[in-house]
């Protein structure tokens, strides 16, 4: 292994860079570790479906600070005792600011019905990284806040997560070659006395991406995604759970052309769903979201404006 | 006269030839009555079928086909575009005035 070294350090920065770029975007904070893991496929797989109207306006007021207003209306689901999902047409209003410099990027989110819910994500040092992520709501127990701490080395990444009600967790995941890398992750949940483990494994070439994850909760996920060309890929996705044996296979394609972008789903559940995001001209985009359940007869459509 | 025969000649034939009838014409009537139900349920889960693909392709492919056409016609546009702005040169002078 020894006289292997001198290349494999060479070789190592391409790692680094390849692992940058998998675990560098973190606008949105995602419950699942590994986020960064299966990005490409939930790019086109999970898009995220509304109902209803959505409209979001976003002002700079500075080069590092802007404020959203924000409008949904429509029905939201809530769960009920039965096996019909209620839906009750609800409408809210959110107000947001957000602050983006180099070294730290806060966000607030207010919301009518008394939600607000903030992110912050400092770099303290070249490696080290912050996050930090709160909800705080009017109902009792409701709220909870998590903190992550990144940890970026040459060739791997490191995570420690603290959340309220006594969540730890730690991910860890290390490039193995110029393509593949292999994590592991470990959480212990206090409330629920649960403690899990899991494994990761991702591949990716120019042209394809290859992910794995197995998790001691049960859950099997695999995907792979193919760029046929700039604008096109296409992605699948095959997930199942060996305790509740529920399984699930999608196949997706995500269209990325200069004026729009037309991503689309089936899954094996008899779920179609489709989103188009049309720029209508600078900086106003217009949103349609269709999703359709045939097994269940149930039928979501919405539309929305962005703007800015 | 065939009628009257039945009735009054032969009525054991008659009868016996109207089961030997009934049973073929029952048989076929069975037959019928299951081509009726299996293409009233043929025809369903075809309906059915063309229904499900049918709002399936209207979601999934129907707006790509509209933006794919779009994306056409720009870069149509935008080739035409180039293509006057590099003519000009040689024959620049007459339509600017």
């Amino acid at each position: 292994m020894a006289d292997l070294l001198p290349p494999l350090t060479a070789a190592q920065v391409d790692d680094k860079t390849k692992v940058d770029e998998k675990v560098d975007y973190s606008n949105l904070p995602s419950p699942v570790p590994y986020e960064e893991l299966h990005r490409e496929a939930f790019m086109s797989l999970k898009a995220d479906n509304f109902e209803g109207l959505r409209f979001d306006f976003t002002k700079a007021l500075n080069q590092k600070f802007s404020l959203s207003h924000s409008v949904m209306m429509g029905p939201t689901e809530v769960p009920s005792q039965s096996a019909e999902t209620i839906k009750i047409p609800t409408a809210h209003y959110e107000f947001g600011a957000n602050y983006f410099e180099p070294k730290l990027m806060l966000i607030g989110r207010v919301m009518t019905d008394g939600r607000l819910n903030a992110r912050l994500k400092a770099d303290l040092t070249d490696k080290l990284i912050v996050k930090a992520n709160a909800q705080i709501t009017n109902e009792p127990h409701l709220s909870h806040a998590m903190f992550n701490f990144d940890y970026m080395g040459s060739d791997y990444r490191a995570q420690l997560q603290l959340g309220n009600s006594a969540l730890i967790g730690a991910t860890y995941i290390q490039s193995v070659t110029n393509r593949l890398s292999l994590g592991g992750e470990v959480f212990w949940a206090g409330v629920p006395r649960k403690s899990g483990i899991g494994y990761a494994a991702r591949y990716e070439s120019d042209k394809m991406v290859a992910t794995a994850q197995v998790a001691s909760t049960g859950a099997v996920v695999m995907n792979y995604v193919q760029k046929i060309s700039e604008k096109v890929s296409l992605a699948t996705d095959f997930m199942f759970n060996y305790f509740s044996r529920d399984v699930t296979a999608s196949v997706g394609y995500d269209y990325i052309l200069r004026q729009s972008r037309v991503r689309g789903k089936i899954d094996s559940n008899g779920v179609a769903s489709a989103l188009v995001e049309e720029r209508l001209s600078m900086g106003l985009n217009f949103l349609l979201s269709a999703e359709l359940d045939h097994k269940k007869k149930d039928y979501k459509f919405g539309f929305g404006l962005t703007v800015g | 006269m065939a009628p009257k025969r039945i009735g009054v000649g032969g009525g054991d034939s008659s009868i016996l030839a109207k089961i030997a009838n009934s049973s073929i014409v029952s048989q076929g009537r069975n037959a019928a009555c299951d081509a009726v139900y299996v293409s009233k349920k043929l025809l369903k889960s075809t309906g059915k079928a063309a229904w499900i693909a049918g709002t399936t392709l209207l979601i999934l492919v129907v707006p790509l086909v509209i933006e794919m056409d779009r994306e056409q016609l720009l870069n149509e546009m935008e080739f035409q575009q180039t293509s006057l702005l590099g003519t000009p040169p040689p024959a620049g002078g007459m339509p600017m005035y």
